[in-house]
């Protein structure tokens, strides 16, 4: 004998099964978010940024913007050159939209990064920085920098 | 001539209330949309399109998602993501309209009966979840052919960065789905002031 549930009973099962669905999701989310990086001090990090047909090098003795963003951002500040970005909430994390004038999508260009020669696979405010690292931001149509 | 037009165009937009509620979707679209902005993702367009294509029909199918993101295209373009190359923002543009379209058109296969009932939120919600998988499979493929392509990636490696992306708009379609799928189900049923006591619950409104 089939079960038959009124309309009140069925709104409450879908209900349960709904929120237990969203509840399931946003925690697998939140699993899969980049963990935060803890600010600490680092030294001897150097940043370059190669640009369409210009270059800036930024080499702190120290620092506590410890993240592959964060330098680009002191520099920025620190040396009076433009940056724009957006942030996301959700997946959290910067985009780096342009530098110094030049912006994502020229000549099928894009701002990327790289620390230490490695392709950076997380949002830059992710990507923590160590002692002696380099980090590389380079205006271009590839993953090779070129 | 000009009758004969009038006549396809009262019968693509319908009678008052699916105008109002077509309205009111293509509102719910962009005004969510664009609130949400900093959550990749999260947007109300997906759901938009879905209901207008179930609950609506007729020209709603495609009116609601392509009015909404004639807006919403434009000003993604020109902030979130300025810069962009024409190349990537004609072909992105293509695969999310199409995409949407797509959805409406869906919505408007499955037809459930236009009753305030837990079954039709139920359906609408369910069906939400393959389809929203279907168009984030439709729009990586764009996004890749278009734009990570170029740099070397593989598709695969697309869909690999493309799954906390489609968790999260599933979670947006199983939110949003059942909302606002609710709410317009409530008012497409009872609607507001009813001319006449058998207006108060209608059927499938269609062509």
């Amino acid at each position: 004998m089939a079960l038959r549930l009124s309309e009140r009973q069925q709104a409450v099962v879908f209900a349960a099964i709904l929120l237990t669905a969203i509840a399931g999701l946003y925690a697998t989310t939140q699993l899969l978010q980049p963990a935060p990086v803890q600010a600490q001090v680092v030294g001897s990090a150097t940043l370059d940024v190669r640009g369409d047909g210009w270059s800036i090098r930024y080499a702190p003795a120290v620092t506590t913007n410890n993240t592959a963003f964060g330098i680009l951002s002191e520099a920025s500040a620190r040396l009076g050159f433009p940056l724009s970005y957006a942030i996301f909430q959700i997946p959290q994390g910067v985009f780096v939209t342009a530098i110094n004038g030049s912006v994502n999508g020229e000549g099928g260009r894009y701002w990327q990064y790289w620390v230490n020669g490695v392709y950076g696979d997380v949002a830059a405010d992710h990507e923590a920085l160590h002692d002696g690292d380099v980090v590389l931001w380079s205006f271009s149509a590839s993953q090779d920098g070129m | 001539m000009g009758r004969g037009w009038r006549a396809v165009v009262e019968a693509g937009l319908g009678d008052a209330r699916t105008r109002i509620l077509g309205v009111f979707l293509i509102i719910v679209a962009v005004v969510g949309t664009f609130l949400m902005h900093s959550y990749a993702n999260i947007e109300t367009v997906f759901a938009a399109s879905l209901l207008a294509g179930s609950l609506l029909g007729r020209w709603w199918t495609i009116l609601v998602p392509l009015t909404a993101l004639a807006v919403l295209q434009p000003l993604e373009w020109s902030t979130t993501y300025v810069g962009y190359g024409l190349n990537a923002i004609t072909g992105i543009t293509f695969f999310v309209i199409s995409g949407y379209v797509f959805v409406g058109f869906l919505g408007r296969r499955i037809r459930p009966r236009v009753l305030f009932r837990v079954k039709s939120v139920a359906l609408l919600t369910t069906i939400s979840v393959p389809v929203t998988i279907a168009y984030d499979l439709w729009t990586a493929f764009g996004e890749w052919y278009f734009i990570t392509r170029p740099f070397g990636v593989t598709l695969g490696t697309t869909l690999y960065f493309q799954i906390p992306f489609t968790l999260y708009h599933l979670l947006s379609s199983l939110i949003f789905v059942p909302l606002f799928g609710s709410i317009f189900l409530f008012l497409h049923a009872y609607g507001w002031p009813a001319r006449s006591p058998s207006a108060t619950v209608s059927g499938p409104d269609r062509e």
